[in-house]
C-alpha cells in the first residue's frame, strides 16, 4: 500500500553499533537491519526488552545517534524527507523532537515560560513569534496556567508534560519518546498518554513511543512495533500483535493482562478467546456463558460462591512482628507533615505492597524503618528494637532498603564489589563474603559480568546489582521503592520471583509501588497511604472492593480483578486476583454449571499422567 | 526533600519588577555607599535603607528575621574576634591575660559587622526580588556572553538537584551499612567515598543527558542568530530608578568630597 504523502519517518536497513565499552573490546551491534515506515499523524508504540535497542532507535531520529554517540552507523534514516547522516542534530529539532526519560536532565531554565522558549530563542524565531508558540505549547499540554512557575516545585507528570512542551513549540511533526513516563505516578502517566492521544489525533502529529506501559499502550496506540533481535519483530495493531501472547513472552516482552488471560484461558480450555480490553473480555466471557449455560440464571449476590483460593503468601494472623509504628508523627523541617498519627504493624515473613499517590507518605514511612529518619513523635520497633538511639549501620543488619534508582548505589569498581561492599563493612570473613557474593550473583544470572563495573551495565541489570547487594546482606526486612520501573516483562518477572523466594524463607518483605497487578500478584496484605495517614490496611483482594480509598488514592484496579468483579454476578467466584486464579475460578464454573469444554478431559488425563 | 537554594520570594510589586540591570546598579550603589564612609553610620543607613526596601517590596517580616537570625552568629563572631585580636590604641576596656579589649579594636569589629550586615542585606534584598532567570538576563544584556549565561543558569538551576542527588546517594549508601557518623574527620572523609563517586558517576550519566537534551533543542543551531523571548526593555519606572540613583550617587560623592 502506498501512501499519497511522503511518509514521517523513513527508515531503510539500519545497522548500527556503539562503541566499545571498554577499550580493545568488539563494538556493541545493536541494531541488526531495522525498516521502518510511519505515516504522518500514527500513534506509534515501540515496544522490546531493555537493552533492545529501543532508545538507539529513538536517537537515530533526531540524529544524536550517530552524531553524538560516535559508532558504526549503516543504512538511512529520513524524517519529513531529511536524511539524519546528512543534518546537524540542532537543524534535525524542527522536524523531530526528542522527549527523555527522566524530566530533570532535559529542563534547563527557573521557569516553565523560559524552557518552552529555550528552543525557539536557539532558533532565531522572533520575539512575538516565540510569546505565541509558547502559549500554544503549554496550552496543548495542559498547562497554560504554570507559566510562570518554576519547573523545579512541579510534579514529575507535568515536568514531563513542559519538556514535551518544549519540543511541540519548536513545531516538529514527529515527536519521539523514549520512555517518558518510566518515573512518573499513575496519574503523571495517564496525564501524558492522553495528552499523547490527543496531539497525534487532533493535530496530526506523529507519535513513536517507547515504553513498557504495555496496558496504555493497548488502549491509546494506533500501531506497536517490537523490537527484537535488533529488528522491527513485529509490526501491527495492538490487538494483532498482542494476540500472538506465546511469542511475545519467548521474546520476554510482555502482553497487557487480558491479552494474557486471553491465551491462558485458550491454553487450560481448549475453547478460542480473543480479547485484550475489558469490554470485549466481558462481553465475550458473558456470551459464553449464557450460551453455555443456558438454563442458568443470574446469580443474586447472597448466592455467589465464596473465594476459597489462598491469597499468596497470607500472614494476616500476624505472626512474630518485626516492625512496629506506634502512633508515629513526623513533619520535615520546611513543615511539611508526612506521618500523622500512623500505627502500623507487620510480622515476620509478610509481603506487604504500600500504596499511594505520590507524596502520601509511603517513602517516608519505609525510611523511618531503616532509620534515616526518626519519628518526632511516638515510636518505630524493629524486631524489638527502638529506632531512636539506633545508626542507620546498625539497622542496616536488620532492614535492606532497595532505591528506585539503582545509580544511587553503584560506585564499585567491579559488580563483584559492589555486591561485596555491605558484607565487607561487616567485616565478615572473607570465605563467607565470596559464599555470599555468589549465592546473590547467582539468581540473576550476573557471575559473567561479575569483573566489568557495574556503572557500564544497562539498566535491568544495575537494578539486579542493587538487589544482589542488598540480598547478600541477608536482611530480616527488604524495603524494595518501585523496583520494577522501566523494567520489561521478563526482567520484572525475574526480579520478583527472587523477592518471592527471599520471602519464602521467612522474611519480610515491603514493596513501595504504583503497579496495582504486582502487588496483586505478589503481596498478601496492601497498606494504603493518603496524606501521612493508613487509609487501608487488609488483603489486596479488599482493597479492591473498597472504590472509595481507590478513588481517594488514585489507584487502579488490574483488568482481571475488573473483570472477575464484572462477572460475579453471572457466577464467577469473587476475588481472582491473578489470571492463574481466573482461569482456576472460570473452570471450576464450567464444571459447576456441567458445561465440558473442548479437550478438557485429554488436559486432565495428561496433567494426572504428569503428576 | 530537596534542599533550597535560592532565596526568591514570589511578590508582584514594583520593586520586582524593576529591570534586573536597575536592581544590579541599585547594588553596586549600595556597596560603595557601604565602604565610602568608614563609619557605623553609613553602615547603618545602608542597612535602613535595604530594609526599607525589603519593606516596600512586601517580603514577610518572617523571612527577613530568619536572614538575620542565620546573619547574627556570624556578625557576633566576627565583633569578638575583632575586637580581642584587632588591639589598636586608646583606652583598655577589658584584660584578659594577654589578650585586651580596646576602645579602637571594639569600634573597627563594630564596624566590621555593620558592614557585613549591610552586605548581608544588599544581596539579600537583591536576591529575593530577583529570580536566577532575570539575574541570567540581566548579566546577558550586559554583554555577559551567552554561553556563561547558560552556564550561569544551569548552574543555578542544578544546584538543588544535585543537592538532593548527594542526599539521596548518601540515605542509599548508609541504608547499605555505611556508617557517616562518629569518626574522626580523615575516616569521616574516607566513608564519603563510595557516596562522592556514585554521586559523580550519576552526575556524569545526568550530563551527558543534559548535553543531548539542549543539542536536541536546537542549541548551537547552524546559521540561525538567537532571539530572545524578554528582550530587556527600560521602562519609566527603570528610568525614573536609575536617576533616583545617579541622583543619589552624585550626592554621595560630593558629600564624601567635602
Amino acid at each position: 500500500m502506498t501512501s499519497p504523502i511522503p511518509p514521517a519517518i523513513q527508515i531503510n536497513d539500519l545497522h548500527y553499533a556503539y562503541p566499545p565499552r571498554i577499550q580493545g573490546e568488539a563494538p556493541v551491534e545493536i541494531l541488526r537491519g531495522v525498516n521502518l515506515q510511519v505515516d504522518r499523524g500514527e500513534f506509534v508504540a515501540l515496544l522490546g526488552r531493555v537493552g533492545a535497542g529501543k532508545t538507539t532507535l529513538c536517537m537515530t531520529l533526531n540524529g544524536l545517534v550517530p552524531h553524538a554517540t560516535g559508532g558504526i552507523f549503516r543504512g538511512d534514516v529520513t524524517v519529513l524527507g531529511r536524511n539524519t547522516k546528512r543534518h546537524a542534530i540542532a537543524d534535525l529539532a524542527q522536524a523531530a523532537g526528542l522527549v527523555f526519560q527522566d524530566p530533570e536532565t532535559q529542563l534547563t531554565q527557573m521557569r516553565v515560560e523560559d524552557e518552552v522558549a529555550f528552543g525557539l530563542e536557539n532558533l532565531g524565531v522572533p520575539s512575538e513569534e516565540i510569546e505565541e508558540r509558547v502559549m500554544w505549547a503549554l496550552d496543548a499540554v495542559g498547562l497554560a496556567a504554570y507559566r510562570d512557575r518554576s519547573p523545579l516545585l512541579l510534579s514529575g507528570g507535568e515536568k514531563q508534560r513542559v519538556a514535551i512542551a518544549a519540543m511541540l513549540a519548536m513545531r516538529p511533526q514527529v515527536l519521539v519518546l523514549d520512555e517518558p513516563t518510566a518515573n512518573l505516578d499513575p496519574a503523571g502517566k495517564g496525564s501524558v498518554f492522553n495528552l499523547l492521544a490527543r496531539l497525534a489525533h487532533e493535530r496530526q502529529i506523529t507519535i513513536l513511543l517507547a515504553t513498557q506501559e504495555i496496558e496504555r499502550v493497548a488502549r491509546y496506540a494506533g500501531r506497536v512495533l517490537i523490537l527484537h533481535d535488533g529488528r522491527i519483530g513485529m509490526d501491527g495493531a495492538p490487538a494483532e500483535i498482542f494476540s500472538q501472547a506465546p511469542r511475545l513472552r519467548e521474546w520476554g516482552v510482555g502482553v497487557p493482562q487480558l491479552a494474557e488471560l486471553s491465551d491462558d484461558l485458550s491454553r487450560q480450555t481448549g475453547r478460542s478467546y480473543h480479547f485484550i480490553r475489558l469490554g470485549q473480555a466481558f462481553a465475550q466471557l458473558r456470551a459464553e456463558r449464557s450460551a453455555g449455560f443456558a438454563n442458568s440464571r443470574q446469580v443474586a449476590p447472597d448466592e455467589l460462591p465464596t473465594s476459597n483460593l489462598q491469597p499468596p503468601t497470607s500472614n494476616l494472623q500476624r505472626p512474630t512482628s518485626n516492625l512496629q509504628l506506634d502512633n508515629v508523627s513526623f513533619t520535615y523541617p520546611d513543615g511539611t507533615p508526612a506521618l500523622r498519627d500512623v500505627s502500623l504493624t507487620i510480622g515476620a515473613g509478610e509481603f506487604v505492597a504500600l500504596l499511594g499517590p505520590n507524596g502520601s507518605g509511603k517513602t517516608t514511612l519505609a525510611k523511618h524503618l531503616n532509620g534515616l529518619l526518626k519519628p518526632a513523635r511516638g515510636r518505630v520497633l524493629v524486631a524489638g528494637r527502638d529506632t531512636r538511639p539506633l545508626r542507620v549501620a546498625e539497622l542496616a543488619r536488620l532492614v535492606g532498603y532497595v532505591f528506585q534508582n539503582p545509580d544511587h548505589q553503584i560506585f564499585a569498581a567491579t559488580v563483584e564489589d559492589e555486591v561485596a561492599f555491605g558484607l565487607r563493612l561487616r567485616e565478615l570473613p572473607p570465605a563467607e563474603v565470596r559464599q555470599r557474593v555468589e549465592a546473590a550473583l547467582a539468581p540473576f544470572e550476573l557471575a559473567p559480568w561479575r569483573d566489568l563495573p557495574p556503572a557500564l551495565l544497562g539498566w535491568g541489570q544495575r537494578r539486579q546489582v542493587a538487589l544482589a547487594a542488598v540480598l547478600a546482606t541477608q536482611p530480616q526486612v527488604l524495603i524494595l521503592d518501585e523496583p520494577t520501573g522501566g523494567l520489561d516483562s521478563r526482567s520484572r518477572e525475574d526480579l520478583m520471583a527472587v523477592v518471592a523466594a527471599y520471602n519464602r524463607t521467612g522474611r519480610t518483605v515491603l514493596l513501595i509501588t504504583h503497579d496495582m497487578r504486582l502487588a496483586a500478584e505478589h503481596a498478601g496484605r496492601a497498606v494504603v497511604m493518603l496524606d501521612g495517614r493508613i487509609a487501608f490496611d487488609g488483603r489486596p483482594a479488599a482493597l479492591f472492593e473498597r472504590r472509595d480509598v481507590l478513588a481517594q488514592a488514585k489507584l487502579a484496579v488490574p483488568p482481571v480483578v475488573r473483570l472477575s468483579q464484572r462477572l460475579a454476578p453471572y457466577g464467577l467466584t469473587p476475588g481472582m486476583l491473578t489470571c492463574a486464579d481466573f482461569v482456576t475460578a472460570w473452570q471450576a464454573l464450567l464444571r459447576r454449571t456441567g458445561a465440558t469444554t473442548p479437550g478438557t478431559e485429554s488436559r486432565q488425563a495428561e496433567d494426572a499422567d504428569g503428576r | 526533600m530537596g534542599a533550597r537554594f535560592d532565596v526568591y520570594v514570589r511578590r508582584h510589586t514594583w520593586l520586582y519588577a524593576l529591570d534586573p540591570r536597575v536592581k544590579l546598579a541599585l547594588v553596586a550603589e549600595a556597596i560603595l555607599f557601604t565602604f565610602l564612609w568608614p563609619t557605623l553610620w553609613a553602615a547603618g543607613a545602608v542597612s535602613l535603607a535595604c530594609l526599607g526596601l525589603l519593606w516596600l517590596a512586601q517580603m514577610p517580616w518572617g523571612r527577613i528575621a530568619r536572614f538575620l537570625r542565620g546573619i547574627a552568629a556570624l556578625l557576633i563572631m566576627v565583633l569578638v574576634l575583632t575586637a580581642l585580636f584587632a588591639d589598636g590604641p586608646g583606652v583598655v576596656w577589658l584584660q584578659l591575660g594577654f589578650l585586651r579589649v580596646t576602645a579602637a579594636a571594639l569600634m573597627q569589629g563594630a564596624l566590621l559587622a555593620a558592614r557585613l550586615l549591610a552586605l548581608g542585606l544588599i544581596f539579600f534584598f537583591w536576591l529575593s526580588t530577583t529570580d536566577q532567570a532575570s539575574m541570567v538576563r540581566g548579566f546577558v544584556a550586559l554583554k555577559m556572553p551567552y554561553t556563561w549565561g547558560l552556564t550561569l543558569a544551569l548552574a543555578l538551576r542544578y544546584l538543588p538537584i544535585l543537592a538532593g542527588l548527594f542526599e539521596q546517594v548518601s540515605e542509599a549508601q548508609q541504608a547499605r551499612g555505611l556508617d557517616l557518623s562518629q569518626r574522626r574527620f580523615g575516616e569521616r572523609l574516607a566513608a564519603y567515598r563510595p557516596v562522592l563517586i556514585a554521586m559523580v558517576i550519576s552526575a556524569l550519566r545526568n550530563g551527558e543527558w543534559l548535553g543531548w537534551a539542549l543539542e536536541a533543542r536546537a542549541l548551537g543551531a547552524m546559521g540561525a542568530r538567537r532571539s530572545v523571548f524578554r528582550p530587556l526593555r527600560l521602562r519609566g519606572t527603570d528610568l525614573l530608578a536609575l536617576a533616583a540613583l545617579g541622583s543619589a550617587l552624585l550626592v554621595g560623592l560630593a558629600l564624601r568630597m567635602l
